[in-house]
């Protein structure tokens, strides 16, 4: 059996995502991205062919993507995550519709890719230098809630009141401002709505400049988070659609490039 | 501490910025396989200029310093001065600048403004005057600035639009008294002969920077974008003799390329064109970024280059009454600066070049704070796409911090052409 | 082939049309002496009063014709008349305005004053582009004047008496090329006030007066007649069946108004028009000195038949604006 590996070395996290000759996901694995990402990657990878028993000379083509692509020298190819990403959300989202707009929330950043009828990158925005309304926001917050992260959405869909309004973007200022807010008696449900809201409202803002267009695909992290999902529907006015494993599609996407990468050489020997 | 010790040492540390920031953008240049060998005059250029702080020769001459590629630098020429174009492109000025700019200004202006406040003491003596054409309004509220650190100021008064006939007499006069007050101001009268000269030397560096740019455009690539831009803002401050000379030798070794058949890079690198906010060394970020990643800038689109010397001038009798206007009508008519309203000329002209230089995708750089090209950013992207060409805007300014986020958009964009040529094919 | 056409691209049309003017001058105003007649209709101001001429100017015959009385303009001398009309186009359409910029005397003249005052370095004056518009309707009203003046002479119009035969060739009355080209063969007695009725002295007296705002204005102002020209009026008729031409590509234009700049008679739409592929406006005299100043590579061209015989070219521009003094 031949393997496609895409390996997506994010801020946070690194995704690897394998798929077989059919181009279907075979295994994946998320493990954090940790200081020595190079070491972490590797050790990764050797963790996932041991536990699905693949023999290393089963894999063929490794593609690299993500911020630390560049430097993940073992790969044979790198790709930047905004195509890979837009080729995973494209066959998964399938089932749902045709994708024309994919919100990516990763550790750092935050993009939104338009799509062509074609499924191929239209345009595309991403956040600026700051990491406002990034995995990372979330990440404070649920410190400062003294929870996991994980909890976060179940805890937004048990609040009874209204969102609270958090005003600032910033990371920092954000903070105080939950602080305070706790301090102040507030339900941590509402306050953890208001944070999704509020990141939600960014995204949207973002959004707009490329204009949002049906069916709207949500991946990255965060996108595990229930509560956030619900507060970017309504900023966005749209269902969402929200994959299994939101985290690996860009890894999934990397490596369906691996696998067309083999086939452009070798020929449609495998599809 | 006493005030002078403070610049001076204000100056050295900036200084020193610069010229760690030049030679950091020169080795970026640099480090691409396959540089033309005659590149080596320009790269020596600026690493001579940029090595000790803002270095601007004089050899005897009165320097004008000027602020626009709108001042009629013949007209200098012709008065027995040297013009020398100040906008800058370092990083180290623009911080400079930010101890009294605000901080939501443009970066070329910011610049600009850092470079004459650290350079003060040297500069103003040095320059005869600053010429401000009131262009974009950044540019017009330094003057203002300008003056109070006592720099001795023309200011050239533009119109806003160029359609009407009156807008154009306007300039006209402008221009006529431009020309009798830089005369006064460098003690040589501009004559029908001396102004002919200026206008032919400017001529000669068109001629050359058009068969430049014709052969940056030829399908096999034997010259990358970011070499053109050295070449182009070197005519910032170089003798326009010694300029001319350069280019020729590069002119001549790229036909021998071209008859080689040799390439510099791959030559499926999808082509484009870059526009917006001007790249002006060191700060050729956004253009060395592009190359980088793969793709090549065939054309621009830019004030710091292409449209620099492309316009020529013509006149019909060769007396100052008609030479001056036709002057002034060089530097009007054809003027696609976003500051100029209407300004279809602009989206015109970048869909002609999308044409003729088979263009695949648009590169569209706006310096935050630089409003004209951020507000037309719209009306070109919507014009590309009606065209199905793909436009990557990037909002950028002089600091290096968002080179990685940078590279990943730019990638993105080279590989989407990419994926869209396969397509098609 | 093509090394042909980089020769005229590159030449220079305004000394070619120089020299040209002259040979023409010397042709229609002197032709005469070697029995050259190259024809009676033609679209030019050879001057039907100079003796010596080697052609005859279409306006007066035509004017001449129009004094017939309805019954015979519209019977059998009509056909006359038609073939007349089909001579003078026939010839126009050959060469277009290039009639004009090339051939017409009085055009030479002006283009003579016009150098005179160049190297006496007296600028020279321009219309505002209203004043110009104004300006450019009244070669219409001369082009109806002259055709319903004489039409007077044969008709009665809304049973007003008829004009007298001293009213048949209006036009010719007040044209300077009656009292300025004879004078080229020697011939001074057009240049005086005829005192023989009433209505010829008024004729000739205006005719001696727009001869000298004739030599005024056009020492002034480049081409100041051609603005008033009725001939011209009625050459922009026939205009789009010429087989000379000249064009423009509008996408290659950067409407630097170099084009404009150099234009003698002020058409602004030469560098502000994008649209129209036919450039020639009824002031335009196909000097072709807007091509000669268009830097863009075939953006400006004249054509015959459709073939190009001088193109805009980036290199010719550069070599014929650098070489100029050397």
């Amino acid at each position: 059996m031949n393997y496609f590996v895409g390996i997506d070395i994010g801020s946070t996290t690194i995704k690897i995502a394998l798929c077989d000759e059919d181009g279907s996901l075979a295994a994946h694995v998320t493990v954090p991205t940790g200081s020595h990402f190079h070491q972490n990657a590797k050790a990764a990878f050797t963790g996932l062919l041991a536990r699905e028993s693949i023999q290393q000379e089963e894999v063929r083509y490794v593609m690299a993507t993500g911020y630390g692509r560049k430097l993940y020298r073992e790969a044979d190819e790198i790709i930047s995550e905004i195509t890979a990403n837009c080729i995973g959300a494209t066959k998964i989202g399938r089932e749902n519709g045709e994708i024309r707009t994919i919100i990516n929330i990763g550790g750092q950043d935050l993009k939104v890719i338009s799509l062509d009828t074609d499924g191929h990158v239209k345009n595309f925005v991403m956040n600026d230098k700051c990491a406002a309304g990034t995995g990372r926001f979330l990440e404070m917050t649920a410190r400062n809630m003294e929870m996991d992260v994980m909890e976060l959405g179940d805890c937004h869909l048990s609040a009874t009141g209204p969102p609270i309004t958090i005003n600032s973007t910033c990371t920092v200022f954000a903070e105080s401002e939950i602080i305070s807010l706790l301090a102040n008696g507030h339900g941590q449900p509402e306050i953890i709505a208001g944070i999704h809201y509020s990141i939600a409202r960014r995204v949207a803002r973002l959004a707009k400049r490329i204009g949002v267009e049906e069916t709207v695909f949500f991946d990255g992290g965060p996108a595990l988070n229930r509560g956030l999902v619900e507060a970017l529907e309504n900023e966005l006015m749209q269902p969402l659609s929200v994959p299994d494993l939101p985290q690996v599609t860009t890894a999934y996407g990397a490596a369906l490039l691996a696998r067309e990468s083999v086939l452009c050489v070798e020929g449609n020997r495998y599809v | 501490m006493i005030e002078s010790e403070r610049q001076a040492r204000v100056k050295k540390s900036t200084s020193l910025h610069l010229a760690m920031e030049a030679a950091e953008t020169l080795r970026q240049i640099t480090e691409f396989p396959d540089n033309p060998e005659s590149m080596a005059y320009f790269y020596d250029l600026y690493q001579s200029r940029f090595k000790d702080g803002m270095i601007l020769e004089q050899n005897g001459k009165k320097l004008v310093g000027t602020m626009c590629l709108q001042v009629p630098d013949e007209l200098i020429v012709a008065a027995g001065a040297v013009p020398v174009r100040l906008c800058s492109g370092a990083y180290a000025f623009d911080q400079a600048g930010g101890d009294f700019m605000p901080a939501k200004s443009c970066p070329l202006v910011r610049a600009t403004m850092g470079m004459l406040q650290v350079n003060n003491d040297t500069m103003k003596d040095n320059l005869s005057t600053v010429v401000i054409p009131t262009t974009c309004d950044q540019k017009r509220s330094s003057a203002e600035m300008l003056r109070n650190m006592d720099y001795p100021v023309t200011i050239l008064e533009m119109p806003a639009t160029k359609e009407s006939d009156e807008a154009r007499t306007y300039w006209q006069e402008s221009v006529k008294q431009f020309a009798l007050g830089i005369q006064k101001i460098c003690g040589r009268k501009i004559t029908a002969k001396s102004l002919n000269a200026a206008v032919r030397s400017k001529l000669e560096a068109g001629k050359l920077f058009r068969s430049l740019q014709q052969l940056r455009t030829e399908s096999n690539p034997i010259i990358l974008g970011k070499d053109i831009w050295l070449v182009s803002n070197s005519y910032f401050f170089d003798d326009p003799d010694q300029w001319c000379q350069a280019v020729k030798g590069l002119i001549a070794e790229l036909e021998n390329r071209k008859s080689e058949n040799f390439s510099a890079i791959n030559r499926k690198a999808p082509r484009l064109l870059f526009t917006g906010s001007p790249p002006i060394f060191p700060n050729l970020k956004l253009p060395i970024l592009v190359e980088q990643a793969g793709g090549l800038v065939v054309a621009d689109e830019t004030c710091s280059s292409q449209r620099l010397l492309h316009d020529a001038v013509v006149f019909d009798e060769k007396n100052l009454y008609d030479m001056v206007p036709a002057i002034a009508d060089r530097y009007l008519k054809p003027c696609t600066c976003p500051c100029l309203t209407p300004n279809t000329d602009r989206a015109k002209k970048i869909l002609e070049m999308v044409r003729s230089d088979r263009v695949e995708g648009v590169v569209y750089q706006a310096f935050s704070g630089c409003m004209p090209y951020e507000m037309e950013q719209k009306a070109i992207g919507d014009m590309l796409s009606r065209e199905g060409i793909p436009m990557l805007f990037v909002e950028t300014d002089y600091s290096p911090e968002d080179q990685g986020q940078l590279s990943t958009r730019v990638e993105a964009f080279i590989e989407s052409i990419k994926v869209k040529r396969r397509k098609t094919q | 082939m093509s090394s042909i056409r980089r020769f005229l691209n590159n030449s220079d049309i305004n000394r070619f049309r120089f020299y040209f003017q002259l040979f023409a001058f010397v042709l229609l105003v002197y032709g005469g002496y070697l029995a050259i007649n190259i024809g009676d209709q033609l679209p030019t101001f050879a001057c039907v009063f100079g003796d010596k001429r080697g052609g005859s100017c279409y306006l007066m015959g035509f004017q001449h014709q129009m004094t017939f009385p309805y019954a015979r303009l519209f019977s059998g001398p009509g056909i006359g008349v038609l073939i007349g009309l089909a001579t003078f186009a026939g010839f126009f359409i050959l060469f277009n305005k290039a009639w004009c910029g090339f051939a017409c005397p009085l055009g030479a003249i002006q283009d003579w004053l016009t150098i005179l005052r160049r190297k006496m370095g007296i600028y020279y004056s321009t219309y505002s582009e209203p004043v110009f518009k104004g300006l450019s309707t009244i070669k219409y009203i001369l082009l109806a004047l002259l055709i319903l003046i004489p039409m007077g002479i044969g008709n009665s119009f809304f049973g007003l008496p008829t004009l007298n035969h001293d009213f048949g060739v209006p036009f010719c009355m007040i044209c300077p090329g009656r009292t300025l080209l004879p004078l080229f063969n020697g011939d001074i007695s057009q240049l005086a006030i005829d005192f023989s009725s009433k209505t010829k002295m008024v004729f000739s007296g205006l005719g001696m007066g727009i001869t000298g705002m004739f030599l005024a204005g056009a020492f002034a102002k480049k081409r100041f007649f051609c603005l008033f020209c009725p001939m011209s009026a009625l050459h922009y008729i026939f205009s789009r069946a010429s087989l000379l031409r000249l064009t423009k590509d509008g996408e290659k234009c950067t409407r630097c108004g170099n084009c404009y700049r150099v234009c003698d008679v002020g058409i602004r739409a030469i560098a502000d028009d994008l649209d129209h592929k036919n450039i020639v406006k009824d002031d335009c005299m196909m000097c072709l000195k807007c091509v000669s100043a268009c830097p863009e590579d075939d953006c400006l061209k004249a054509t015959y038949l459709g073939i190009p015989l001088y193109e805009s070219t980036a290199e010719g521009f550069f070599r014929r604006r650098l070489k100029e003094d050397d």
